[in-house]
């Protein structure tokens, strides 16, 4: 019971909801709870603390990722899975940049999402190459848009990283990656999970700013 | 309990259509309008020119033949000024009983005018008992109908003064032609107001249905592709209908393409070519249950040729996957945005071959197509590049630089 990976199941699809949740008890998850809307999957999670939250981005009461940012930023060790069914490439960047560490189609298998939610409970990156595609061009976009004066410098991927990324939007797994990069498994892993800790470092560091340049610092260590 | 969950959100979202839609029509009845204030303005200009009667008349009336009977008709007059005042206050409650009304209270007090006023005051020019109140009530035919009406109400009133007040004379031409022309003009503004009102209060009704019908067909399809989804996964389930999982999962994939395939035909009706084309727009559409397609979050603009021969050329890239490394070869776009060029590489995972047997697989026909895409990429000032790896499939990389760069 104890080494259970405790899950919680985001969506305001019931049947939907009950499927997933059905699948993942039965790959021997435990589902401490299902939320159909926003505000109430903040006060699940928060009332619950799951160690993977199962995420659909389109939710009535609370946007997808307003709710992953209210997750993370309260408990960061929670790890969010986001679970979209329309691919909205702007939100799903967006939630990925508020701390959503993996992100998959509905169209996925279920064999497929029960392994990305236990890779999510371990703290790797679930990334399909789909995302990594958007990574990539978020982090040249990053580079290339004129900067505000007082913007932190744009963060920038090592070539290393942005090698890796290439290859896992090019379909390779981290194994085939590992072999033609010569490293280690590990160190792949390592590189993808690098990629998103900058680009969600970026994403605080420039949320902190608009706070201080909004006078909203105050509102912010308040709450 | 789903279907009454779906058909509960169905009504619901439906009646917020028609409230949308109430809601822009009182925005402009209420809130623009141009003909309420126009009324407003008729109402105090009724009251002000009965005043204005009333005073003259006070300054007057001792030269009048039966100044009593001018009181009682003042008298009258003021009570029907202020029990229609909240008749005058818009086209639906000023009634054409009112206004028939009125033009009898405006026609009685100039008829009057003429018998209890003394005749040699009247040829001398002196005004009718009600005298610019008249006007209120053509400025009244003018809200209501337009210029026709008013145009009938100064005639009336007009003739009412030539019949029964001095007959035809410059001073009475001069007025008649001047209540004319202003019950008119204002009649033919009203009308105008009324028609722009229109057009505009049809417009906002079709922009918040357009816009409410936007949203509806996201949720829509945000639902049917994950109905579709569900049905896939329990693929397994279905027993004998294990076929309808897989076309579910085709149908799923085949709206989500088209989906995020950028404007429907229909929208791109009647705009001119665009110079620049988002090429992930036209990308997006391969996308498949074995082809997936990874692009950056904001358009990869390029010229609008090299857009479309880039497509191209990627097109004639997965029609190389399919033939020669299998129907059942998955492969995967990747289009990146850099400053200086766009890349879009097509990667498969079919055998692939060794460096040095390159030769060969061109012989074994790949040479037709990767010559037809080099070719296209040569006209682009681009470049095509072959690399395989055995047992990690092929990949072609083509890179098209941006021009100024």
């Amino acid at each position: 019971m104890s080494d259970q990976v405790r899950v919680m199941v985001v969506d305001d699809h019931p049947m939907w909801r009950d499927a997933v949740s059905r699948d993942l008890a039965d790959a021997g998850f435990a589902v401490v709870a299902t939320a159909g809307d926003g505000e109430e999957a903040v006060r699940r999670a928060l009332a619950t603390t799951p160690q993977v939250v199962v995420l659909d981005l389109n939710l009535p009461a609370l946007p997808g990722v307003e709710v992953c940012r209210r997750i993370v930023s309260h408990d960061p060790t929670a790890r969010v899975l986001v679970l979209s069914a329309s691919g909205e490439h702007a939100d799903v960047l967006e939630a990925v940049k508020s701390g959503a560490t993996g992100y998959l189609v509905k169209s996925a298998g279920r064999d497929e999402l029960i392994d990305a939610v236990r890779r999510t409970a371990l703290g790797d990156p679930v990334f399909t190459p789909g995302l990594a595609g958007l990574v990539l061009g978020e982090f040249r976009r990053l580079a290339t848009e004129p900067a505000p004066a007082a913007a932190p410098a744009a963060p920038q991927l090592t070539g290393r990283e942005t090698e890796v990324l290439r290859l896992v939007a090019k379909g390779l797994s981290y194994r085939q990656i590992a072999d033609r990069l010569v490293l280690s498994h590990r160190t792949v892993q390592n590189h993808v999970q690098n990629t998103l800790g900058k680009l969600q470092l970026h994403n605080r560091v420039e949320l902190v700013r608009y706070a201080i340049e909004q006078g909203l610092d105050d509102e912010l260590s308040q709450g | 309990m789903a279907e009454d969950h779906r058909a509960g959100l169905a009504t619901r979202r439906f009646g917020t259509v028609a409230a949308a839609v109430q809601r822009s029509g009182a925005l402009t009845v209420g809130g623009m309008s141009v003909e309420m204030p126009l009324w407003r303005a008729i109402g105090y200009f009724r009251v002000l020119a009965l005043s204005y009667a009333i005073l003259r008349y006070l300054s007057s009336f001792n030269d009048f033949l039966h100044p009593v009977s001018g009181w009682i008709y003042f008298g009258a007059l003021t009570l029907w000024t202020l029990a229609s005042s909240r008749a005058f206050a818009g086209p639906q409650r000023c009634t054409w009983y009112v206004l028939g009304t009125d033009l009898a209270f405006a026609v009685t007090g100039i008829v009057m005018s003429g018998i209890i006023d003394k005749p040699e005051r009247i040829h001398a020019g002196a005004p009718t008992l009600p005298t610019i109140w008249a006007a209120g009530t053509v400025l009244g035919f003018a809200g209501k109908g337009g210029w026709k009406p008013a145009a009938f109400a100064a005639t009336v009133v007009g003739l009412a003064n030539i019949l029964g007040h001095g007959g035809i004379t410059p001073d009475n031409i001069h007025n008649i032609v001047l209540l004319m022309v202003a019950g008119c003009a204002i009649g033919y503004v009203i009308e105008l107001a009324r028609a722009s009102e229109a057009v505009l209060t049809r417009a906002l009704q079709v922009e918040a249905a357009t816009r409410e019908r936007e949203r509806l067909s996201r949720d829509i399809h945000d639902g049917v592709l994950q109905v579709l989804a569900l049905v896939q996964r329990r693929e397994g389930d279905l027993g004998d209908l294990g076929d309808l999982g897989r076309l579910a999962g085709e149908q799923e994939r085949a709206l989500r393409a088209l989906m995020t395939g950028g404007p429907l035909p229909a929208q791109a009706v009647d705009e001119p070519p665009p110079a620049e084309r988002d090429l992930r727009q036209l990308i997006a559409p391969h996308a498949g249950e074995r082809v997936t397609v990874s692009a950056p979050g904001t358009p990869v603009l390029l010229p609008a040729h090299a857009a479309a021969e880039l497509a191209a050329a990627v097109g004639a890239a997965l029609d190389n996957v399919r033939r020669h490394a299998g129907e059942d070869a998955r492969a995967w776009i990747l289009v990146e945005d850099e400053p200086d060029a766009v890349t879009v590489s097509v990667r498969d995972d079919g055998a692939g071959f060794a460096a040095g047997r390159l030769g060969e697989a061109e012989q074994a026909g790949r040479l037709g197509v990767s010559q037809s895409i080099r070719g296209r990429l040569r006209d682009l000032g681009g470049t095509a590049e072959l690399y395989s790896v055995p047992g990690e499939g092929t990949e072609v990389e083509m890179r098209v630089p941006r021009k100024g760069q």
